[in-house]
């Protein structure tokens, strides 16, 4: 066997991964269940609102991308924070990136539960999904970056699939009033919090630097991949509310992926199960990057950082991603409602990140800078 | 233990296989006779000129040309003088020869060894070009275009190249693959064009070579791929020197290998396989619709199948209703689940293929028939196989020929057998699991250091002009940027290196 190496850097990703990154990090598992959240027309501003908000964090994000100290990858972070504090902030990102992870993986394996097959058990469909992320992250930060576009290409066109929900023959215009609201009688802003907590994943940009091309223009991509997720959002929005209408909406599990049943194709039908079968490449990307940003997180907080990357240490901590899901989905889980316990901490603690992560490290390095320069 | 043991009796038997080789070093007459003892083609001539002094001729009959021997060699020194050896057969290039192990070498490569009686040898390079004339490719046909293809002779195999890249800078390098074999390896690339990292990795990778025989190119590309655990070819292996030219231009590197009519090509893509000649030669419309339908083909060769299992197994109401009636009707009375039937016909069909391939052409003909109607039809009549099962594998044999890479369509047999048992564990998700495996492994592999799955991932932008479609070959105005060329403008543009 050869050498196991997972973060080396042999060429410099480009825009495309950028945007594609970026644009898939929005489009994780809330959005399958974000119109019934959001229910009422008027959270189509509320969409268009967030998006705005997100589109200033995003730039925010993209000084913070352009700084010194980021690019450096591990060295500039520890230069910036001191390594001491960057161990804890390390410590504290575990927790952070296991709640993303765990959130993910049995989302979607309770989707594919619920749709697909009722009479398998989560733990099974767990398991593939861990080991098949395994086997992606295993060959190194650089190839499943590179995988993230061979994701996005396979599924960025499952949208298209909802253009028909925009013409059909029961909808009206009136469908989409009041857009402005009359009554506050539905508290819209857990559904707002989620379309925030939504868009969060950009910030994860800040981890993979090192293997991006620093010199773009950070901020035209994200911009890039903001508009097109928003663009995303308020389509599946209108689409729910056109199919299923604000009052029925509220009460449709999964309304992003259960209207795809009612599509028809002379070819197949109940395309759902396609559709949520392809879906895997999109998560199974994403939980490779994150096993591999939990690895690098655990070796700084280990302070092993300067060592090489070992199967044994990998592999290690797979088992205990493996571990630490199965413990989750016995206690923590609860199937058939989508915002139990374990998502509703993902929504914050995603919230948080996105909206502090980015502020609080221009902070940094604007109060590092003028120490410096003093 | 036993591994430490085993490594150290491998080591024993190298150690003697070396020593097997190694002979005294001094060039005389008795150790030069000593070479060919013992070998039926093996001759001397001598020839006397004075009463003192005899010229001694030591070659392999087999391996020269006796024709040219007379011509070259023994009429010129009958009529020599005693000084003027050397310059009576300089018309023949004759070396000197200053070691045991050199004429041993040379005269294993067709040369005549020649002692002038003064105690100095010359090599004379008689080599016997017995090989069949250049023909036209099986491997890979085209209707129109060029349709000579490589032979055994690689002097032949250089020319043609030579021929279509009349450029100084086209260079050859050659190298030495096999202790017993000995096989003759050149490595061919343009200078200027090609990048010399990529082109030095190739000749670490010739060099590092230990091995005793290297028959044929699949021999060295074993050695040279860097990822010898996957299905998927990473060179390219043709025989079509028009192919071979044009990668060469583009700024890759060929290899040809003596004695095998197949060249290498590298860094391929694994979207590289999917091209055809022909894609050059049709209208570009055409070509790229040509070029879509084949990766369609590889797709539906390796999925098709898996999903009639998926669907027939776990995902019933996927089926629309009026195909689902025709279904269930045509697997009311099989015995089997539709994963046994799947397995059993594509079984059968690996055999028939393989079988196929062994048969002399004419006999070839009627085995197609046999397996494809009779046992086909019998397998539905007896009850054992659907006829929608066996509408799909016929489609799926079909589709699996329409790759234009021989070894690259042989994968997909593997991969369509691996699919198969996870669509039937896993229904639709089990065949996406198999596709993300498989992706995922091909993003992972590379050519000579080069991504495979280029130029998707990485993404090349300038290079999907030639991808999926193929774009208008004026429009095609860079080299492929995931070769990397040094000279990146096929058109003349002065020096943007």
């Amino acid at each position: 066997m050869g050498d196991f190496i997972l973060f080396d850097k042999t060429a410099q990703l480009g825009k495309g991964y950028i945007i594609a990154f970026a644009n898939r990090s929005q489009m994780l598992y809330f959005i399958l269940f974000l119109p019934k959240f959001l229910e009422m027309p008027y959270s189509l501003l509320g969409i268009l609102a967030i998006g705005i908000l997100s589109q200033i964090n995003l730039f925010i994000l993209s000084k913070c991308l352009s700084s010194k100290y980021t690019q450096q990858g591990y060295q500039g972070f520890a230069d910036l924070l001191g390594r001491r504090t960057l161990r804890i902030i390390a410590f504290a990102g575990i927790a952070f990136i296991f709640i993303k992870m765990s959130l993910i993986i049995l989302g979607y394996a309770e989707i594919v539960h619920q749709f697909i097959f009722p009479a398998m058990q989560l733990p099974w469909m767990i398991l593939f999904i861990i080991l098949l992320s395994t086997y992606i992250a295993s060959q190194g930060m650089e190839k499943t970056l590179r995988f993230g576009i061979i994701a996005f290409l396979c599924t960025f066109w499952i949208i298209l699939l909802y253009i028909p929900y925009f013409f059909p023959p029961g909808a009206e215009l009136h469908d989409l009033y009041p857009l402005i609201p009359t009554d506050w009688s539905h508290n819209p802003w857990k559904g707002i919090l989620m379309v925030w907590s939504s868009l969060s994943g950009p910030e994860y940009l800040l981890l993979l630097l090192p293997w991006l091309n620093s010199k773009q223009k950070m901020l035209r991509y994200l911009s890039i991949a903001n508009a097109i997720s928003i663009l995303q959002y308020l389509l599946l929005f209108l689409g729910c509310l056109f199919f299923f209408g604000s009052t029925y909406l509220g009460k449709i599990g999964f309304p992003v992926v259960n209207m795809i049943r009612y599509l028809q194709s002379p070819v197949f039908e109940r395309v759902e199960i396609i559709m949520i079968s392809l879906l895997m490449f999109h998560y199974v990307f994403f939980i490779s990057v994150l096993l591999l940003c939990l690895y690098g997180a655990i070796r700084i907080s280990a302070g092993t950082q300067d060592k090489e990357t070992t199967r044994k240490g990998f592999y290690a901590v797979c088992l205990l991603v493996l571990a630490g899901v199965f413990f989750i989905q016995s206690f923590y889980w609860r199937e058939g409602k989508e915002l139990n316990g374990w998502a509703n901490v993902q929504l914050w603690s995603g919230a948080f990140t996105y909206l502090l992560i980015p502020s609080l490290l221009l902070a940094a390095t604007k109060i590092k800078g003028r120490g410096s320069s003093l | 233990m036993f591994w430490k043991k085993k490594s150290k009796r491998v080591r024993h038997e190298n150690k003697e296989g070396n020593q097997l080789f190694q002979k005294s070093k001094d060039l005389s007459i008795a150790a030069v006779k000593g070479l060919i003892s013992n070998m039926d083609d093996g001759e001397l001539i001598e020839h006397r000129i004075n009463k003192e002094r005899n010229i001694t001729l030591i070659f392999i009959r087999t391996l020269i040309d006796v024709e040219r021997l007379n011509e070259s060699i023994i009429q010129p020194l009958k009529n020599c003088s005693e000084d003027m050896i050397h310059t009576c057969i300089a018309s023949v290039k004759a070396g000197a020869l200053s070691s045991l192990d050199e004429a041993q070498k040379l005269m294993m490569l067709g040369h005549v060894l020649l002692d002038d009686g003064k105690g100095r040898w010359w090599a004379v390079p008689l080599v016997n070009t017995l090989g069949r004339s250049i023909e036209q490719s099986e491997a890979e046909t085209i209707l129109y275009g060029p349709k000579d293809s490589f032979t055994e002779q690689i002097d032949q195999n250089i020319t043609l190249l030579r021929r279509r890249l009349p450029v100084t800078e086209l260079k050859t390098e050659k190298f030495s693959a096999g202790y017993l074999t000995k096989a003759k390896v050149v490595l061919m690339y343009v200078e200027g064009i090609a990048n010399p990292d990529i082109v030095d990795i190739a000749r670490k990778k010739i060099s590092k070579i230990n091995i005793d025989m290297v028959i044929e190119q699949s021999n060295l590309a074993a050695f040279m791929e860097d990822h010898i655990h996957s299905v998927f070819p990473q060179f390219q292996q043709t025989d079509r020197p028009d192919q071979c030219a044009y990668s060469l231009g583009l700024g890759k590197i060929v290899i040809l290998v003596a004695n095998t009519p197949f060249a290498l090509v590298a860094p391929i893509t694994f979207f590289h396989l999917f091209q055809s000649p022909e894609d050059y030669i049709h209208k570009w419309m055409v070509a790229s619709f040509l070029r879509c339908l084949r990766y369609v083909s590889y797709l539906a060769s390796t999925t098709l199948i898996p999903l009639y299992v998926a669907l027939t197994t776990h995902h019933y109401q996927v089926i629309p209703l009026q195909i689902l009636f025709v279904l269930l009707e045509s697997r009311s009375k099989l015995p089997f689940s539709p994963f046994w039937e799947a397995l059993f016909m594509l079984l059968i069909l690996e055999i028939i293929k393989e079988a196929s391939l062994r048969m002399p052409s004419k006999t070839s003909t009627t085995l197609g028939t046999i397996g494809g109607i009779v046992i086909g039809q019998a397998a539905v009549e007896a009850g054992f196989v659907s006829k929608v099962l066996i509408v799909l594998v016929g489609i799926a044999a079909i589709a699996s020929f329409l790759v234009p890479n021989y070894l690259l369509s042989k994968t997909n047999t593997l991969i369509q057998f691996a699919f198969l048992i996870l669509s039937s564990l896993l229904g639709f998700p089990g065949i996406v699991f198999g596709m993300i495996y498989v992706l995922a492994h091909l993003n992972g592999l590379s050519s000579l250091k080069q991504p495979y799955f280029a130029p998707v991932a990485p993404l090349y932008w300038r290079d999907w002009m030639d991808f999926f479609i193929r774009a208008p070959i004026p429009w095609m105005k860079k080299r492929p940027a995931h070769v990397h060329p040094l000279f990146k403008w096929r058109y003349n543009r002065g020096d943007d290196h």
